[in-house]
């Protein structure tokens, strides 16, 4: 019979102040193992997240990564996963998830296990129809080939751009011989982050929280396997940065999206409007000469919520852009938003740009979808 | 004489030839100063040439420049991260050529900016480095050829394969007489476009100089979802468009042979029926008296690859019969086969026993290397403007005998025009729009 086992895990990267990292807060985790009736033991996990600004519209992602070693860890997938604490999480409070799979069967001693968990702040877009690249005095300077789609289902996206320190934090963890790191990241101006001799990584101080940037199409995608998450679509990026015809989706259709068409997140005024700045362009006169931290322009978000989807950092989407040109080679991905070199008009709703998936550009991130 | 400045130069004289000579000459260049270089087009082929130029220790991009401002950022940052230095951005490429330090331009535009834009640069005292198809038509590429001899400028066109050291073996094997006699060469571009959803017109967006991107051509609605590489009034087509470097590398490798006697046509706008102008499927066979060259292509072959990048700069070979951008030599001794791309080559004897292979490697910064040596040197670079004009010719040709009804047609090398057909001849020479004119004296 198993003993049943009560101890505190040590839980090395759950973030103690969201405002800083963009993990969202996780404390009091407790672990502990219970048997089953059926064989084998149940691992479960409680722990508090108490960000108030959780909610259906705004929820956390949380997702739980271990190691039986220290060294390899996994994503604990969902089918493993029950309870109220895991994946999609729409309110705060204390947690409890039950972890009951073949992995954790296996663990003799729990004391000898990491667990980890991690949350992101999502934001809901509800299924519904939205306006698509159709902006009067927009366009495209190219087109694409793919079938643009003007209604979507629901999807999730995170409030913000994935940060300097989440990414740090991904890169101490699946540590090795510096896969997902280039030496550009060094860049202080432009990124932040060093590779240390024991081949462990820290942030440049007061870095934290800018966007990570120096990434590369498949570091990003990697990092996001990581979570469990992927990539925006580039209609998902334009429903989210413009709002659908409904914000509260087809299906309610109560809260009418008054600026479908909108130029940019926060409606059609320049983003330097007024002598306001609204979003982190080309030049220093919006206070940032390069990167801003990710939420600096948070009262210019989009209808739902989102910020810096204009300007900031051009984030990379999972749409490819295709020509027979690279029929056969590993062709463009489209990358939408702007960045904090683009003139304003770039930082549009509708501008996008290809970018082979190797580029590392001081001017290109990437955020998180599900 | 004094001077015009930009804006009289461009209220009344873009057609005179006295005109051209009012851009300030450039400094003389010398052998260990940097190139000091401007960048016209900001597409995916122009940011490319941007950033691998602004790499070398010996070239600095002082401009960047597009008409459309959303192309700025992605192209600055890359030059900028290479070169450790500050480029100015312009949407206006004449301010490139109004700066006397500038020493050449990258000329990157679409098809139907590389000439005028190349004779202007000429003009005013820049070397030039011209994408390929390097002229929009016959009359323009012959200018361009005049425009770099009286400016005495060095004018590289972008067909990179003919800088690969695998060519040259190529072309050594070939002189060698171990193949015999070659009286015919295949040329294929066998590729996949999607079909294009034509959408309305749309307003030209903020940021966009649209006349200044049209230029010489009509200006015609904005309309992003009729891709310009379907329309005549703005470029070759897109077979012609990369055809020519399979095109020109066959004519490299036999010796540059001249002109044509005649070119017929056949194909058309069989799969992709979607309103494009220019034809998805093209086979013209150029007549060259005892070689016969055959041009096959089309837009609609899946199965056909361009060479895969893992080949392309390591030692391996294309899988032969579906190379999309193979050439194909064929004498009365032996076969082979020439991959661009850095697809290497492989001949054949009588016997169909494989007697000589070549690995091959990209030529791109061995041509830029040629270019810069040129600067320096004075010397015609690898891809001369004669050549380029010669290569592009034979898409011209095989334009022209499709749009006069896929006929049959007879030309003149003294004259650079057809004997047999009047109709064909008015498509030697485009209409060009004001102020954006081609002059006959350069």
């Amino acid at each position: 019979m198993l003993q049943r086992v009560l101890l505190s895990v040590a839980i090395v990267a759950v973030c103690c102040n969201c405002a800083f990292s963009k993990w969202l807060e996780i404390s009091n985790i407790k672990i502990k193992q219970e048997p089953t009736e059926l064989g084998g033991p149940k691992t479960i996990i409680e722990y508090d997240i108490e960000d108030p600004n959780i909610s259906p519209e705004s929820p956390a992602y949380v997702f739980i990564r271990y190691s039986k070693d220290k060294s390899n860890w996994r994503l604990i997938t969902k089918d493993c996963l029950r309870g109220n604490g895991f994946d999609i999480v729409e309110k705060p409070g204390h947690k409890q998830v039950v972890w009951w799979g073949t992995e954790q069967t296996t663990f003799n001693e729990l004391n000898k296990v990491d667990i980890r968990l991690r949350g992101i702040q999502m934001i809901r877009v509800p299924a519904g129809k939205f306006i698509f690249k159709s902006l009067p005095g927009g366009g495209r300077d190219e087109s694409k080939e793919i079938t643009p789609s003007s209604d979507l289902p629901l999807f999730y996206m995170a409030k913000f751009e994935t940060t300097i320190i989440m990414y740090a934090d991904y890169l101490n963890e699946i540590g090795g011989e510096g896969a997902g790191w280039n030496q550009r990241m060094a860049n202080i101006d432009r990124c932040g982050i060093i590779r240390k001799s024991d081949n462990t990584y820290s942030v440049e101080p007061s870095r934290e929280n800018y966007p990570i940037t120096y990434i590369s199409w498949y570091d990003a995608t990697n990092f996001l396997q990581w979570c469990g998450l992927r990539l925006p679509t580039e209609t998902e990026f334009e429903k989210a940065l413009r709002g659908g015809l409904f914000l509260d989706g087809d299906e309610a259709k109560k809260d009418s999206n008054l600026m479908p068409e909108r130029r940019y997140p926060w409606g059609d005024e320049a983003p330097d409007a007024g002598g306001v700045f609204r979003c982190n362009y080309d030049g220093s006169e919006d206070g940032f000469e390069y990167t801003a931290p990710v939420g600096s322009y948070d009262i210019f978000s989009s209808p739902y919520g989102f910020c810096d989807l204009a300007g900031n950092v051009a984030e990379w989407t999972l749409d490819w852009y295709s020509t027979s040109f690279h029929t056969g080679l590993d062709g463009f991905r489209m990358v939408r938003g702007g960045s904090w070199m683009a003139v304003p008009v770039a930082c549009d709703a509708i501008t996008g740009a290809t970018q082979l998936p190797l580029k590392e550009s001081s001017i290109m991130g990437f955020r998180a979808a599900k | 004489m004094k001077s015009l400045n930009r804006r009289q130069f461009m209220k009344g004289s873009i057609a005179s030839a006295a005109a051209f000579t009012a851009f300030p000459q450039s400094k003389a260049h010398g052998a260990n100063e940097k190139v000091i270089m401007g960048v016209m087009g900001l597409g995916g082929r122009g940011t490319y040439l941007a950033e691998t130029f602004a790499m070398r220790p010996d070239v600095e991009i002082a401009y960047l420049s597009d008409t459309n401002t959303r192309r700025f950022a992605r192209a600055r940052e890359a030059v900028e991260e290479a070169q450790g230095k500050r480029t100015k951005l312009v949407q206006d490429f004449r301010k490139i050529l109004d700066d006397p330090n500038v020493d050449c331009l990258v000329n990157a535009t679409p098809d139907h900016w590389h000439g005028l834009g190349s004779i202007m640069a000429c003009q005013a005292g820049k070397d030039v480095y011209v994408e390929k198809p390097m002229s929009h038509n016959i009359w323009e590429g012959r200018k361009m050829v005049e425009a770099a001899r009286k400016y005495k400028r060095v004018v590289q066109v972008g067909m990179q394969s003919r800088s690969a050291a695998y060519s040259k073996k190529a072309k050594q094997y070939i002189e060698s007489g171990k193949m015999g006699d070659i009286y015919l060469v295949r040329v294929f571009n066998m590729m996949q476009h999607a079909m294009q959803r034509e959408t309305p017109n749309q307003p030209v967006p903020d940021g966009f100089d649209y006349d200044m991107w049209c230029g010489p051509a009509p200006k015609l609605p904005y309309n992003p979802s009729r891709r310009w590489l379907n329309q005549w009034e703005y470029s070759c087509g897109p077979i012609p468009g990369d055809a020519i470097h399979q095109l020109d590398i066959a004519r490299y490798l036999l010796n540059d042979m001249p002109y044509p006697k005649s070119v017929s046509h056949a194909g058309g706008v069989n799969a992709l029926r979607d309103g494009r102008e220019t034809p998805d499927t093209q086979f013209a066979t150029f007549d060259y008296g005892r070689l016969t060259l055959l041009l096959e292509t089309a837009l609609w072959t899946p199965y056909m690859k361009k060479t895969p990048s893992n080949i392309r700069d390591s030692d391996g070979f294309p899988n032969w019969p579906f190379s999309s951008t193979k050439v194909e030599i064929l004498g009365t001794k032996g076969f082979m086969h020439f991959s661009r791309h850095g697809g290497g080559w492989q001949a054949f004897d009588s016997e169909c026993e494989l007697v000589r292979s070549e690995f091959g490697r990209q030529g791109d910064k061995e041509h830029q290397d040629n270019f810069i040596d040129c600067i320096h040197t004075r010397k015609k670079p690898n891809a001369d403007v004669e050549m380029g004009h010669q290569s592009a010719l034979l898409c011209h040709m095989a334009n022209i005998s499709y749009r006069v009804g896929n006929k049959q047609l007879e030309f003149d090398p003294q004259t650079e025009s057809f004997t047999n057909s009047d109709q064909a001849n008015k498509y030697l020479k485009r209409k060009y729009r004001e102020p954006w004119v081609v002059p006959e004296k350069v």
